[in-house]
Protein backbone atom coordinates (compact mmCIF):
# COMPACT_ATOMS: atom_id res chain seq x y z
CA UNK A 1 0.00 0.00 0.00
CA UNK A 2 1.66 3.11 -1.32
CA UNK A 3 0.28 5.58 1.58
CA UNK A 4 3.22 8.22 1.74
CA UNK A 5 3.59 11.20 -0.53
CA UNK A 6 6.68 13.12 -0.92
CA UNK A 7 5.74 16.71 -2.95
CA UNK A 8 6.03 20.21 -2.12
CA UNK A 9 8.47 20.34 0.39
CA UNK A 10 6.70 17.49 2.24
CA UNK A 11 6.88 14.17 3.25
CA UNK A 12 3.54 12.84 4.87
CA UNK A 13 1.55 9.47 5.09
CA UNK A 14 -2.18 8.81 5.37
CA UNK A 15 -4.13 6.24 6.51
CA UNK A 16 -8.18 5.90 6.37
CA UNK A 17 -9.14 5.14 10.25
CA UNK A 18 -12.23 3.26 11.97
CA UNK A 19 -13.60 6.57 13.32
CA UNK A 20 -11.43 9.36 13.02
CA UNK A 21 -12.09 9.89 8.90
CA UNK A 22 -8.74 10.48 7.00
CA UNK A 23 -5.52 10.46 9.23
CA UNK A 24 -2.24 12.16 8.22
CA UNK A 25 0.97 10.69 10.10
CA UNK A 26 4.80 11.48 10.45
CA UNK A 27 4.61 14.45 8.49
CA UNK A 28 7.84 16.05 7.81
CA UNK A 29 8.83 19.50 5.92
CA UNK A 30 11.84 20.00 4.66
CA UNK A 31 12.83 16.84 6.10
CA UNK A 32 12.32 17.60 10.02
CA UNK A 33 9.10 16.28 12.21
CA UNK A 34 5.66 18.51 12.21
CA UNK A 35 2.93 15.95 12.69
CA UNK A 36 3.17 12.73 14.73
CA UNK A 37 -0.17 12.33 13.75
CA UNK A 38 -3.21 14.70 12.45
CA UNK A 39 -7.28 13.33 12.67
CA UNK A 40 -10.57 14.08 12.83
CA UNK A 41 -12.08 12.19 15.57
CA UNK A 42 -15.68 13.08 15.20
CA UNK A 43 -17.87 15.53 14.45
CA UNK A 44 -20.84 16.28 17.01
CA UNK A 45 -24.01 17.65 15.71
CA UNK A 46 -26.63 19.15 18.42
CA UNK A 47 -29.99 20.14 17.09
CA UNK A 48 -31.68 23.10 18.89
CA UNK A 49 -35.67 23.30 19.73
CA UNK A 50 -37.85 25.47 17.29
CA UNK A 51 -40.51 26.25 19.86
CA UNK A 52 -40.23 26.13 23.35
CA UNK A 53 -42.02 27.30 26.18
CA UNK A 54 -39.88 29.64 28.17
CA UNK A 55 -38.60 26.79 31.38
CA UNK A 56 -37.20 24.40 28.63
CA UNK A 57 -33.30 24.26 27.74
CA UNK A 58 -32.58 25.37 24.04
CA UNK A 59 -31.41 21.68 23.56
CA UNK A 60 -33.93 18.80 25.32
CA UNK A 61 -31.68 16.24 23.04
CA UNK A 62 -28.65 15.27 23.45
CA UNK A 63 -25.56 15.60 20.32
CA UNK A 64 -25.60 12.88 17.89
CA UNK A 65 -22.23 11.61 16.25
CA UNK A 66 -21.22 8.91 14.11
CA UNK A 67 -17.89 7.17 13.09
CA UNK A 68 -16.19 9.02 10.34
CA UNK A 69 -14.10 6.29 8.92
CA UNK A 70 -14.13 3.11 6.80
CA UNK A 71 -17.79 2.23 7.37
CA UNK A 72 -19.56 5.81 6.78
CA UNK A 73 -16.41 6.42 4.00
CA UNK A 74 -18.78 6.74 0.27
CA UNK A 75 -15.12 7.76 -1.69
CA UNK A 76 -11.92 6.70 -2.64
CA UNK A 77 -9.09 9.05 -1.50
CA UNK A 78 -8.73 11.78 -4.33
CA UNK A 79 -5.29 12.72 -4.30
CA UNK A 80 -4.30 15.99 -6.27
CA UNK A 81 -1.85 18.29 -7.05
CA UNK A 82 -2.49 22.42 -7.27
CA UNK A 83 0.00 25.11 -7.76
CA UNK A 84 2.17 25.27 -4.76
CA UNK A 85 1.29 22.18 -3.18
CA UNK A 86 -1.02 18.99 -2.70
CA UNK A 87 -4.23 17.64 -0.95
CA UNK A 88 -6.10 14.63 -0.43
CA UNK A 89 -9.89 14.65 0.31
CA UNK A 90 -12.65 11.91 0.82
CA UNK A 91 -16.07 12.07 0.99
CA UNK A 92 -18.04 10.32 4.13
CA UNK A 93 -21.87 10.48 4.58
CA UNK A 94 -23.74 8.94 8.00
CA UNK A 95 -27.42 9.25 7.96
CA UNK A 96 -28.36 12.64 6.61
CA UNK A 97 -25.41 14.26 6.94
CA UNK A 98 -22.65 14.06 4.36
CA UNK A 99 -18.96 15.71 4.37
CA UNK A 100 -16.30 16.10 2.60
CA UNK A 101 -12.19 15.95 4.92
CA UNK A 102 -9.28 17.21 3.17
CA UNK A 103 -5.93 17.56 4.00
CA UNK A 104 -4.41 20.61 1.70
CA UNK A 105 -0.17 20.77 1.90
CA UNK A 106 1.79 24.03 0.56
CA UNK A 107 5.35 24.45 0.00
CA UNK A 108 5.14 27.38 2.16
CA UNK A 109 4.85 25.17 5.49
CA UNK A 110 1.10 25.29 5.15
CA UNK A 111 -1.34 23.03 5.94
CA UNK A 112 -4.93 23.21 5.78
CA UNK A 113 -7.29 20.70 7.65
CA UNK A 114 -10.73 21.08 6.37
CA UNK A 115 -14.09 19.96 6.42
CA UNK A 116 -16.51 20.40 4.14
CA UNK A 117 -20.04 19.96 5.65
CA UNK A 118 -22.73 19.55 2.55
CA UNK A 119 -25.59 20.25 5.40
CA UNK A 120 -28.70 18.08 5.79
CA UNK A 121 -30.12 17.15 9.51
CA UNK A 122 -33.02 16.85 11.03
CA UNK A 123 -34.14 20.15 10.81
CA UNK A 124 -32.77 23.72 10.02
CA UNK A 125 -31.75 24.28 13.79
CA UNK A 126 -28.27 22.55 14.71
CA UNK A 127 -24.69 23.40 15.06
CA UNK A 128 -21.71 20.91 13.73
CA UNK A 129 -18.70 20.79 16.02
CA UNK A 130 -16.38 19.19 14.21
CA UNK A 131 -12.92 18.00 16.74
CA UNK A 132 -9.96 18.31 15.21
CA UNK A 133 -6.67 16.52 16.97
CA UNK A 134 -3.38 17.59 16.24
CA UNK A 135 -0.35 15.64 17.55
CA UNK A 136 2.59 18.21 16.62
CA UNK A 137 5.76 16.67 17.35
CA UNK A 138 8.21 20.24 15.84
CA UNK A 139 11.57 18.58 15.47
CA UNK A 140 10.79 16.19 18.38
CA UNK A 141 8.22 15.42 21.14
CA UNK A 142 9.32 17.52 23.70
CA UNK A 143 10.98 20.83 24.32
CA UNK A 144 7.82 22.62 23.13
CA UNK A 145 6.10 25.44 24.48
CA UNK A 146 2.31 26.61 23.43
CA UNK A 147 0.92 30.19 23.87
CA UNK A 148 -2.21 32.20 23.20
CA UNK A 149 -2.46 35.44 21.32
CA UNK A 150 -4.54 37.77 24.18
CA UNK A 151 -5.00 41.34 24.67
CA UNK A 152 -2.87 42.03 21.75
CA UNK A 153 0.66 39.81 22.13
CA UNK A 154 1.66 36.11 22.70
CA UNK A 155 1.18 34.70 26.11
CA UNK A 156 2.60 31.07 27.06
CA UNK A 157 0.06 28.71 28.31
CA UNK A 158 1.44 26.60 31.40
CA UNK A 159 -0.93 24.57 32.17
CA UNK A 160 -3.94 22.27 29.88
CA UNK A 161 -6.96 24.64 29.36
CA UNK A 162 -9.39 25.78 27.07
CA UNK A 163 -8.82 28.80 25.30
CA UNK A 164 -11.11 30.15 22.85
CA UNK A 165 -10.69 32.56 19.91
CA UNK A 166 -12.35 35.98 21.50
CA UNK A 167 -11.34 38.13 18.02
CA UNK A 168 -7.75 38.78 19.15
CA UNK A 169 -5.33 37.58 16.82
CA UNK A 170 -1.68 38.51 15.50
CA UNK A 171 -0.83 40.13 12.04
CA UNK A 172 -1.26 36.84 10.17
CA UNK A 173 -4.41 36.06 11.77
CA UNK A 174 -2.71 33.26 14.34
CA UNK A 175 -4.59 32.74 18.18
CA UNK A 176 -2.58 29.91 18.79
CA UNK A 177 0.34 28.36 18.31
CA UNK A 178 3.27 25.59 19.43
CA UNK A 179 6.71 27.00 19.73
CA UNK A 180 9.72 24.21 19.84
CA UNK A 181 12.47 25.60 22.25
CA UNK A 182 15.08 24.03 20.44
CA UNK A 183 14.69 25.41 16.64
CA UNK A 184 12.60 28.10 17.69
CA UNK A 185 10.44 26.15 14.78
CA UNK A 186 6.33 27.12 15.59
CA UNK A 187 2.98 25.90 14.05
CA UNK A 188 0.31 28.60 14.05
CA UNK A 189 -2.97 28.01 14.01
CA UNK A 190 -5.68 30.69 12.55
CA UNK A 191 -9.34 30.04 12.89
CA UNK A 192 -11.77 30.13 10.46
CA UNK A 193 -13.78 33.55 11.23
CA UNK A 194 -16.93 32.12 11.06
CA UNK A 195 -16.74 29.17 13.09
CA UNK A 196 -16.29 30.46 16.79
CA UNK A 197 -13.29 28.13 17.12
CA UNK A 198 -11.55 27.28 20.16
CA UNK A 199 -8.66 25.06 21.64
CA UNK A 200 -8.04 22.64 23.95
CA UNK A 201 -4.40 22.03 24.80
CA UNK A 202 -3.53 19.10 26.69
CA UNK A 203 -0.61 17.10 27.73
CA UNK A 204 0.14 13.81 26.34
CA UNK A 205 0.19 10.91 28.40
CA UNK A 206 1.11 6.99 27.27
CA UNK A 207 -2.15 5.47 27.70
CA UNK A 208 -4.99 8.27 26.63
CA UNK A 209 -4.43 6.06 23.18
CA UNK A 210 -7.24 6.23 20.28
CA UNK A 211 -9.57 5.80 19.46
CA UNK A 212 -11.19 8.92 20.66
CA UNK A 213 -14.93 9.34 21.44
CA UNK A 214 -16.81 12.26 22.39
CA UNK A 215 -18.74 10.74 25.34
CA UNK A 216 -17.19 10.08 28.91
CA UNK A 217 -18.56 8.99 31.77
CA UNK A 218 -22.13 9.81 32.71
CA UNK A 219 -22.65 13.31 33.70
CA UNK A 220 -19.23 14.40 33.24
CA UNK A 221 -17.93 16.69 30.13
CA UNK A 222 -17.62 14.98 27.12
CA UNK A 223 -14.05 14.91 25.50
CA UNK A 224 -11.91 16.77 24.96
CA UNK A 225 -12.94 18.78 27.76
CA UNK A 226 -12.80 15.69 30.28
CA UNK A 227 -9.18 15.63 29.72
CA UNK A 228 -8.46 18.76 30.58
CA UNK A 229 -6.88 18.92 34.14
CA UNK A 230 -3.82 21.30 35.55
CA UNK A 231 -1.08 19.89 34.53
CA UNK A 232 1.94 21.74 33.27
CA UNK A 233 2.81 21.92 29.44
CA UNK A 234 6.17 23.83 29.19
CA UNK A 235 8.55 20.80 27.91
CA UNK A 236 6.17 18.39 27.55
CA UNK A 237 4.28 16.25 24.77
CA UNK A 238 1.24 18.23 23.72
CA UNK A 239 -2.15 17.65 21.64
CA UNK A 240 -4.26 20.31 20.17
CA UNK A 241 -7.59 19.97 19.72
CA UNK A 242 -9.01 22.52 17.65
CA UNK A 243 -12.79 22.83 17.72
CA UNK A 244 -14.94 24.37 14.95
CA UNK A 245 -18.77 25.36 15.62
CA UNK A 246 -20.90 25.74 12.59
CA UNK A 247 -24.07 26.65 12.92
CA UNK A 248 -26.66 25.48 9.99
CA UNK A 249 -28.54 28.60 8.24
CA UNK A 250 -28.98 26.80 5.08
CA UNK A 251 -26.52 28.28 3.42
CA UNK A 252 -24.52 24.81 3.04
CA UNK A 253 -21.90 23.78 2.08
CA UNK A 254 -19.42 24.95 4.54
CA UNK A 255 -16.09 24.43 5.23
CA UNK A 256 -14.51 24.74 8.67
CA UNK A 257 -11.08 23.93 10.00
CA UNK A 258 -8.10 26.19 10.60
CA UNK A 259 -5.10 27.20 8.39
CA UNK A 260 -1.79 25.78 10.10
CA UNK A 261 1.17 27.25 9.37
CA UNK A 262 5.08 26.03 10.02
CA UNK A 263 7.26 28.60 10.28
CA UNK A 264 10.98 28.19 11.19
CA UNK A 265 11.54 25.09 9.95
CA UNK A 266 14.49 24.87 7.39
CA UNK A 267 16.62 21.91 5.68
CA UNK A 268 19.57 20.72 7.51
CA UNK A 269 22.90 21.31 5.69
CA UNK B 1 -5.52 -33.19 21.34
CA UNK B 2 -3.61 -30.70 23.96
CA UNK B 3 -3.72 -26.98 23.96
CA UNK B 4 -0.83 -25.55 21.98
CA UNK B 5 0.97 -23.18 24.56
CA UNK B 6 1.29 -19.31 24.25
CA UNK B 7 4.69 -17.67 23.57
CA UNK B 8 6.20 -16.60 26.27
CA UNK B 9 6.12 -12.46 26.88
CA UNK B 10 9.56 -11.42 26.99
CA UNK B 11 10.19 -9.98 30.46
CA UNK B 12 11.68 -6.92 28.76
CA UNK B 13 11.05 -5.08 25.93
CA UNK B 14 14.31 -3.18 24.42
CA UNK B 15 13.01 0.25 22.80
CA UNK B 16 13.59 -0.28 19.31
CA UNK B 17 12.91 3.22 17.35
CA UNK B 18 14.06 6.47 18.52
CA UNK B 19 12.14 7.69 15.16
CA UNK B 20 8.63 5.87 13.83
CA UNK B 21 8.55 3.44 11.03
CA UNK B 22 5.45 4.53 9.16
CA UNK B 23 4.84 0.88 8.43
CA UNK B 24 3.39 0.83 12.31
CA UNK B 25 0.59 2.81 11.42
CA UNK B 26 -0.63 0.88 8.37
CA UNK B 27 -3.74 -1.43 8.87
CA UNK B 28 -3.58 -4.94 10.26
CA UNK B 29 -3.74 -7.77 8.37
CA UNK B 30 -6.88 -10.03 8.99
CA UNK B 31 -4.64 -12.55 10.87
CA UNK B 32 -3.07 -9.40 13.31
CA UNK B 33 -6.92 -8.51 13.90
CA UNK B 34 -7.52 -12.28 14.64
CA UNK B 35 -4.38 -12.33 17.07
CA UNK B 36 -5.17 -9.34 18.39
CA UNK B 37 -8.56 -10.40 20.29
CA UNK B 38 -7.14 -13.83 21.18
CA UNK B 39 -4.63 -12.26 22.66
CA UNK B 40 -7.29 -10.01 24.57
CA UNK B 41 -9.44 -12.85 24.94
CA UNK B 42 -7.01 -15.03 26.67
CA UNK B 43 -6.20 -11.94 28.91
CA UNK B 44 -6.92 -13.20 32.59
CA UNK B 45 -8.10 -9.56 33.87
CA UNK B 46 -10.59 -9.95 31.62
CA UNK B 47 -11.45 -13.42 32.20
CA UNK B 48 -14.95 -12.67 33.79
CA UNK B 49 -15.92 -10.81 30.38
CA UNK B 50 -14.95 -13.44 28.01
CA UNK B 51 -16.90 -16.10 30.37
CA UNK B 52 -19.94 -14.36 30.49
CA UNK B 53 -19.47 -13.53 26.79
CA UNK B 54 -22.04 -10.37 26.60
CA UNK B 55 -19.53 -8.24 24.63
CA UNK B 56 -19.12 -6.61 21.35
CA UNK B 57 -15.71 -5.93 19.24
CA UNK B 58 -16.03 -1.83 18.73
CA UNK B 59 -13.08 -1.51 16.56
CA UNK B 60 -9.47 -3.33 16.51
CA UNK B 61 -7.04 -1.31 14.92
CA UNK B 62 -3.36 -0.34 14.61
CA UNK B 63 -1.25 1.35 17.85
CA UNK B 64 1.64 3.19 16.76
CA UNK B 65 3.39 4.08 19.55
CA UNK B 66 5.80 7.31 20.04
CA UNK B 67 9.19 6.94 21.80
CA UNK B 68 9.94 6.69 24.00
CA UNK B 69 7.27 4.41 25.10
CA UNK B 70 9.13 1.27 25.55
CA UNK B 71 6.78 -0.97 22.73
CA UNK B 72 7.96 1.89 20.04
CA UNK B 73 8.96 0.48 16.93
CA UNK B 74 6.49 -2.77 17.57
CA UNK B 75 3.45 -3.97 16.00
CA UNK B 76 1.09 -3.23 18.03
CA UNK B 77 -2.81 -3.14 18.13
CA UNK B 78 -5.49 -1.36 20.32
CA UNK B 79 -8.48 -3.21 20.47
CA UNK B 80 -11.87 -1.72 21.98
CA UNK B 81 -14.85 -3.69 23.00
CA UNK B 82 -18.18 -3.00 24.94
CA UNK B 83 -18.65 -5.78 27.76
CA UNK B 84 -22.92 -5.43 28.19
CA UNK B 85 -22.57 -7.83 31.40
CA UNK B 86 -20.39 -5.06 32.83
CA UNK B 87 -21.55 -2.28 31.37
CA UNK B 88 -18.47 -1.16 30.59
CA UNK B 89 -16.04 -0.35 28.27
CA UNK B 90 -12.72 -2.44 28.01
CA UNK B 91 -9.61 -1.06 26.05
CA UNK B 92 -6.98 -3.15 25.65
CA UNK B 93 -3.12 -2.20 23.58
CA UNK B 94 -1.56 -5.18 22.35
CA UNK B 95 1.95 -6.32 21.17
CA UNK B 96 1.79 -8.46 18.21
CA UNK B 97 5.43 -9.37 17.95
CA UNK B 98 5.64 -10.04 21.80
CA UNK B 99 2.59 -11.91 22.02
CA UNK B 100 1.24 -9.66 25.31
CA UNK B 101 -1.67 -7.19 26.15
CA UNK B 102 0.46 -4.87 27.83
CA UNK B 103 -2.19 -2.28 29.07
CA UNK B 104 -5.92 -2.85 29.75
CA UNK B 105 -8.51 -0.24 31.32
CA UNK B 106 -12.07 -0.63 32.17
CA UNK B 107 -14.39 2.36 32.27
CA UNK B 108 -17.85 3.67 32.16
CA UNK B 109 -16.72 5.80 28.84
CA UNK B 110 -18.94 4.74 25.81
CA UNK B 111 -17.01 4.14 22.79
CA UNK B 112 -18.77 4.35 19.50
CA UNK B 113 -21.22 1.68 18.63
CA UNK B 114 -19.77 -1.25 16.57
CA UNK B 115 -21.11 -2.31 13.37
CA UNK B 116 -23.33 -5.36 14.72
CA UNK B 117 -24.89 -2.74 17.32
CA UNK B 118 -25.88 -0.48 14.91
CA UNK B 119 -27.52 -3.31 13.07
CA UNK B 120 -29.13 -4.31 16.43
CA UNK B 121 -30.87 -0.80 16.77
CA UNK B 122 -31.94 -1.09 13.31
CA UNK B 123 -33.70 -4.35 14.49
CA UNK B 124 -35.23 -3.15 17.33
CA UNK B 125 -36.25 -0.06 15.77
CA UNK B 126 -37.90 -1.62 12.80
CA UNK B 127 -39.44 -4.37 15.33
CA UNK B 128 -40.71 -1.47 17.60
CA UNK B 129 -45.23 -1.39 17.27
CA UNK B 130 -44.77 2.07 18.61
CA UNK B 131 -42.43 3.34 15.67
CA UNK B 132 -44.19 1.34 12.97
CA UNK B 133 -47.69 3.32 13.61
CA UNK B 134 -45.97 6.78 13.54
CA UNK B 135 -44.04 5.55 9.95
CA UNK B 136 -45.75 6.77 6.90
CA UNK B 137 -45.50 4.96 3.97
CA UNK B 138 -42.35 4.80 2.03
CA UNK B 139 -40.00 5.88 5.35
CA UNK B 140 -37.26 3.53 5.84
CA UNK B 141 -34.02 3.98 8.08
CA UNK B 142 -31.74 6.47 6.93
CA UNK B 143 -28.84 5.26 9.30
CA UNK B 144 -28.02 4.96 12.82
CA UNK B 145 -26.48 7.96 14.82
CA UNK B 146 -24.57 7.23 17.85
CA UNK B 147 -26.40 8.90 20.91
CA UNK B 148 -26.71 10.28 24.45
CA UNK B 149 -28.94 12.77 26.27
CA UNK B 150 -27.93 15.27 28.60
CA UNK B 151 -31.14 15.29 30.61
CA UNK B 152 -30.36 13.56 33.47
CA UNK B 153 -34.38 11.90 33.93
CA UNK B 154 -33.71 10.19 30.27
CA UNK B 155 -32.61 6.86 29.57
CA UNK B 156 -29.81 7.80 26.91
CA UNK B 157 -28.00 9.73 29.50
CA UNK B 158 -26.63 7.05 31.38
CA UNK B 159 -27.27 3.82 29.23
CA UNK B 160 -25.27 2.99 25.83
CA UNK B 161 -28.02 3.97 23.51
CA UNK B 162 -28.56 4.34 19.24
CA UNK B 163 -30.70 7.29 17.36
CA UNK B 164 -32.14 5.00 14.50
CA UNK B 165 -33.59 7.94 11.92
CA UNK B 166 -36.45 7.03 9.94
CA UNK B 167 -37.63 9.26 6.40
CA UNK B 168 -38.22 8.93 2.71
CA UNK B 169 -35.05 7.78 0.73
CA UNK B 170 -32.66 10.85 0.03
CA UNK B 171 -35.31 13.26 1.35
CA UNK B 172 -35.34 14.92 5.43
CA UNK B 173 -35.65 12.15 8.50
CA UNK B 174 -39.21 12.16 9.61
CA UNK B 175 -38.74 10.05 12.59
CA UNK B 176 -35.90 9.30 15.44
CA UNK B 177 -36.07 6.18 17.51
CA UNK B 178 -34.38 6.08 20.78
CA UNK B 179 -32.74 2.56 20.88
CA UNK B 180 -31.24 1.48 24.96
CA UNK B 181 -29.12 -1.15 23.68
CA UNK B 182 -28.79 -2.69 26.85
CA UNK B 183 -32.38 -3.92 26.96
CA UNK B 184 -32.46 -3.86 23.48
CA UNK B 185 -35.94 -1.36 23.78
CA UNK B 186 -37.48 1.72 21.97
CA UNK B 187 -37.57 4.17 24.31
CA UNK B 188 -38.26 7.19 22.75
CA UNK B 189 -39.57 8.10 19.87
CA UNK B 190 -39.86 12.06 18.54
CA UNK B 191 -40.73 13.32 14.85
CA UNK B 192 -37.66 14.86 13.74
CA UNK B 193 -39.06 18.35 13.44
CA UNK B 194 -39.79 18.64 16.90
CA UNK B 195 -36.14 16.77 17.68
Amino acid sequence: MDNRIIDSNWQIHWRITESAGLAIYLADFHGRRVLWEGSLPFVLVDHQQREMEVEEPLETHGPFWAPLGRRSQVSDVRIQSFRGGFELAADFAAGPYRYTQMWRFHDDGRIAPWLTIHGGGLHDAHTYHPHWRFDFDLDGAMEDAVEHFEDGRWQRISEEGWFPFTGDADSGGGVWRQVDFGSGAAVTIRPNAWEDAEVFAIRFHQGEWGPYYPHSEVAAQPYPAAYVGDEPLDGMDVTLWYVGHVHFDAAFPFTAGPWIRVTGLTARS
Amino acid sequence: MGMKPRPTPRKTVPARAQYADPDLFLPLTEGERADALRLVTEEKKLATMVKVGRYRVVSIEPLALKPPHERAGYRCARVIIYDYAADANVAASVDLENSDVFHATTSKRQPMLSEAEEAAAIGTAVASDQVASLLALGDEVQGVMHYWSRQAVDFAFRRRTAAVLFGQSGGTPSLVAIVDMLDGEVTEVVPADRW
